[in-house]
């Protein structure tokens, strides 16, 4: 209920917008921005690729020359390595922002991570690492995910600086180097570079958050990421005698895995809500007039209501947000292409909803696929995640940064479906909450991961300012 | 892209009583030095890893070149023919020519391949690359596909020069580097090389061969004179990708998925020509009233019979022989696990039956994967249709003598259209006849097993088939 009445405080925040006029950069502060954007997107930050710990010096150096003291700048290379992301060395940075004398409470905590996904130039069409400004977007890998959120909290730092702030807590940055495949990073963060970090009493993540206009211009709305889906690795294998492509036989390693990924296609894992589900929808269904707010509404009032769960899990706006949801994302077969297969695998990535057991979801999978040719197992070892209790002072931090830059923008809390570096902070009992601030055109822009990546050129810089607003909120009073 | 000759026994005389000799036991009639040196060969080339792009092909072809040398061919008619294969992988072809000092015919030209399909240790039951000898096998990779033929071939070669042999005809070894892959090196020696390869026809160790049962009853050899065309196809989904914790009901590995459930359910029309039909025949003989023997005697008599032809294809000994075949052979998809795939494509090898062109295959499988599904040749390998080629008397009772001495006279020997293609196909397509007359055998099915895992021959049928080609040089260059 604490959520629901949260939620309800927000939905009151969003009618009571002020209507001062936001804050702007100045034509330096924009160039800085362009130019750090500029430069990291052009560094492919990609595992394997070796280049994580260029760019952590590079943006260690924008702090260094903006006046942070380099004994609070701190490059550390790590290594990162698993069966099925291959293996690099990589680099976190953590830059602390001492506040003077003696704080009275315990440090902010920005997060983001540094590496991304990998982009292939003949999938894409312009070179993914190279930024190409076009449209009014900035194109490249990484523009939405996340180095818009890298050089948004570094320009914030610096700019506030520049304008004489002085925090009242430190104010500790930890930009990781693994996110999108091992997390190793954050798990150190958690453990192992908690004292560098100051113990810190709460995180704001770059990599969650954020909003939204529809195409119509109409605002679609903002979320803070107070929870998150447990992100696991499954392989489903296919082991077979092979044999002589000229002569093929009814047992096909890659037939029997296309049946299995058929069955996945088809599978709906039993829908659930939590209490941030809950709210979210409770906020989303007062936008919503047509089918799918009666949809929501229905739901809410019968939880067992699985047709109306269904019917919010098929719109493109809800996608993940009502249950576990798995997807076949990688394949391969064979050994040469005369001869029939010995060995075909899919990965399966699941997001699964908190609180539930991925050892629970492989058993799943194999009832799903019911074929014993097919040996479901899991690709690491991710425990459930947790949700973080809703913080008034962070809530009406963000709220207010939002609605400064997008009067009558509607804010909700909201479960992620992509897994973060959050999650080893939550379960090591620090709350964290996405509240990025660039905002994109939904749903054509969601393409985080996909192809031809973008952002629009002025959420890029929106962002900046969003960063410098809750900074001065959360760290200036 | 040998694979064993294999066929049933009619079920009739699968109950005759009379216990027949495991042919595994029989001792074999090469003689004892001739074991050894065929032994030390064999195993040198099996443990030279010959795939694309390892870059060790030529080893093979030195250890065979040393062995002409070293019976007295001189190195003029020994030619190393470097050429790159695969973009980058740089192979070599040998090409040896036994030269007949009084020749009153055309030459003859024998075919072989050294290079061998890739083999992973971690899926194998031990190191396909070291030489084992157990249970009265040969195993490793190449031991049947087809170090074995190049090492029969090579030795019964070295063991008539070393009686003194003079062969009425020039008898030219051409043994390519890219056979399991591009077939480069058969295309050249088919046409640029023609100079040195120029025959009356040709005689492949890549194909034929007698088989047996398991109950050790003579199965029968093949020469195959006609064979598939070799077409490989790339079955290709896109879509734009995306955050896979926002999956899509469009997707590309599940849109390649139900292409792949298509093409596994799909039947290509069936088909006869000569050679097949003359196969079913003798197959029709050996089957007497067994329900195979009346499906085949059913779909002769009526070749619009598709049921009938429908069953005989399902028949695991038959596989292939009554029309075009295709299947997934290797899958491929996805950039990042944490991504929803913008690409997924499968590897799709199809068995083309003669006469039939590729490009109507194409269209075929483009019918059937749908509009989502992106149908393209390998570009890397077009197939060209072959024609078959005319049964030769000489030949043939040529290799019915050697079976005769071998297996006895229940081995019948007769025409098979082959499944597989082999570096036979450039040659036909150039005018140069070719038949597959290689004397190794095995049982049938547990010993096919070219391509597949922990591939093996029995030790005697290694053996015996350097004794078969002696019988076989003497017969056609005598």
């Amino acid at each position: 209920m604490r959520h629901l009445l949260a939620a309800a405080s927000i939905i009151a925040f969003a009618t009571a917008a002020n209507s001062a006029a936001p804050p702007t950069l100045t034509q330096a502060q924009h160039d800085a921005a362009h130019a750090m954007f500029d430069h990291v997107i052009d560094t492919p930050t990609v595992i394997g690729r070796h280049r994580t710990p260029s760019m952590a010096e590079y943006v260690a150096e924008q702090f260094r020359s903006a006046g942070f003291p380099a004994a609070d700048v701190h490059v550390i290379p790590y290594h990162t390595e698993s069966a099925t992301t291959g293996a690099d060395e990589t680099a976190a940075l953590i830059v602390r922002w001492r506040a003077a004398g003696t704080p009275k409470v315990k440090p902010i905590l920005l997060m983001g991570h540094m590496d991304v996904v990998e982009a292939k130039r003949e999938d894409s069409t312009t070179d993914p690492f190279t930024m190409t400004e076009r449209d009014g977007y900035y194109y490249g890998r990484g523009t939405i995910d996340m180095k818009d959120g890298i050089v948004a909290i570094t320009q914030s730092m610096i700019n506030l600086r520049a304008a004489g702030f002085k925090p009242k807590r430190d104010i500790v940055v930890l930009f990781t180097g693994d996110e999108e495949t091992n997390g190793i990073g954050a798990r150190k963060g958690a453990t192992e570079w908690l004292d560098m970090l100051g113990h810190p009493e709460f995180g704001l993540n770059a990599d969650g958050g954020g909003g939204g206009y529809n195409p119509d211009k109409t605002p679609a709305g903002f979320t803070m990421q107070t929870a998150e889906k447990t992100f696991a690795g499954y392989t489903l294998t296919v082991r077979n005698r092979g044999g002589h492509s000229s002569k093929p036989r009814k047992d096909n390693a890659i037939y029997s895995l296309a049946h299995a990924l058929d069955k996945i296609e088809a599978y709906r894992f039993e829908p659930m809500q939590n209490e941030t589900t809950r709210a979210y929808f409770e906020g989303r269904q007062k936008q919503e007039h047509g089918a799918l707010g009666d949809a929501m509404r229905k739901w809410l009032a019968n939880p067992k209501d699985g047709e109306a769960a269904d019917f919010i899990e098929a719109s493109e706006s809800e996608v993940g947000l009502t249950r576990t949801r798995c997807v076949p994302t990688r394949l391969f077969g064979g050994h040469a292409d005369n001869a029939l297969p010995q060995l075909a695998t899919a990965m399966i990535n699941c997001r699964i909803f908190p609180g539930v057991d991925p050892n629970a979801i492989k058993a799943e999978l194999e009832k799903v696929v019911a074929d014993p040719e097919v040996v479901v197992t899991r690709n690491d070892d991710y425990v459930a995640s947790i949700s973080s209790p809703l913080r008034p002072d962070v809530t009406a931090a963000y709220t207010h940064a939002v609605q400064t830059l997008h009067p009558g923008m509607p804010v909700f809390p909201e479960m992620s479906t992509g897994a973060s570096d959050a999650r080893p902070f939550r379960v090591a009992g620090i709350p964290v909450y996405g509240v990025n601030g660039a905002w994109v055109i939904v749903p054509v822009d969601f393409r985080a991961h996909g192809k031809d990546e973008r952002i629009p050129v002025q959420a890029l810089y929106d962002n900046v300012v969003h960063w410098e607003l809750m900074l001065r909120d959360l760290a200036g009073k | 892209m040998k694979r064993v000759f294999a066929f049933a026994l009619a079920a009739a005389l699968s109950t005759t009583a009379m216990a027949a000799t495991d042919p595994r036991t029989v001792p074999t009639q090469l003689p004892k030095d001739w074991q050894v040196k065929t032994r030390e060969v064999f195993k040198q080339a099996i443990e030279i890893p010959s795939v694309h792009n390892r870059g060790q092909t030529q080893k093979v072809a030195e250890l065979l070149a040393s062995q002409f040398r070293a019976a007295g061919i001189p190195d003029a008619d020994i030619h190393m023919m470097p050429y790159e294969a695969l973009p980058g992988d740089n192979t070599t072809a040998l090409i040896v020519r036994w030269r007949s000092p009084h020749a009153t015919k055309k030459p003859m030209l024998v075919l072989g391949h050294m290079d061998v399909v890739e083999a992973n240790r971690a899926d194998w039951t031990f190191d396909p690359f070291v030489f084992r000898e157990e249970n009265g096998y040969f195993l490793g990779r190449g031991t049947s596909d087809m170090k074995n033929g190049d090492v029969a071939t090579t030795m019964a070669a070295v063991k008539l020069m070393s009686q003194g042999f003079k062969p009425s005809r020039d008898i030219i070894f051409f043994y390519s580097g890219d056979e399991e892959t591009r077939g480069v090196g058969a295309t050249l020696g088919s046409t640029k090389w023609r100079t040195l390869t120029d025959a009356e026809f040709g005689l492949n160790a890549d194909g034929g061969g007698a088989s047996y049962d398991r109950n050790f009853r003579p199965l029968g050899f093949g020469i195959s004179m006609a064979e598939k065309t070799f077409q490989t196809y790339f079955f290709t989904t896109h879509n734009p990708g995306g955050h896979s914790s926002r999956p899509r009901p469009e997707n590309a590995i599940y849109d390649l998925a139900d292409a792949l459930k298509a093409l596994q359910a799909h039947r290509f029309t069936p088909m006869q020509n000569d050679i097949t039909r003359g196969y079913f025949e003798e197959r029709s003989r050996q089957e007497g009233n067994s329900p195979l023997g009346q499906q085949i005697r059913a779909w002769l008599a009526n070749p619009n019979d598709g049921a009938a032809a429908d069953a005989i294809e399902a028949n695991p000994l038959e596989v292939g022989l009554t029309r075009t075949r295709c299947v997934a052979t290797m899958l491929k998809g996805g950039h990042a696990d944490n991504a929803l795939p913008q690409m997924a494509q499968a590897t799709v090898n199809c068995r083309i039956f003669p006469g039939v062109q590729p490009k109507d295959v194409q269209a075929e499988l483009q019918a059937l994967a749908g509009p989502k599904v992106e149908v393209i040749p390998d570009p890397n390998y077009i197939g060209v249709p072959t024609p078959a080629s005319p049964p030769r008397a000489d030949v043939v009772n040529a290799v019915k003598a050697a079976a005769m001495r071998f297996h006895g006279k229940d081995m019948h020997v007769f025409p098979v259209m082959s499944t597989g293609a082999s570096d036979g196909s450039f040659f036909r397509a150039q005018g140069i006849p070719v038949y597959d007359v290689d004397g190794s055998w095995g049982i049938s099915p547990d010993d096919e097993r070219a391509h597949g895992l922990d591939e093996r021959i029995p030790v005697r049928a290694m053996y015996d088939d350097v004794l078969h080609w002696e019988m076989i040089f003497k017969a056609l260059a005598g």
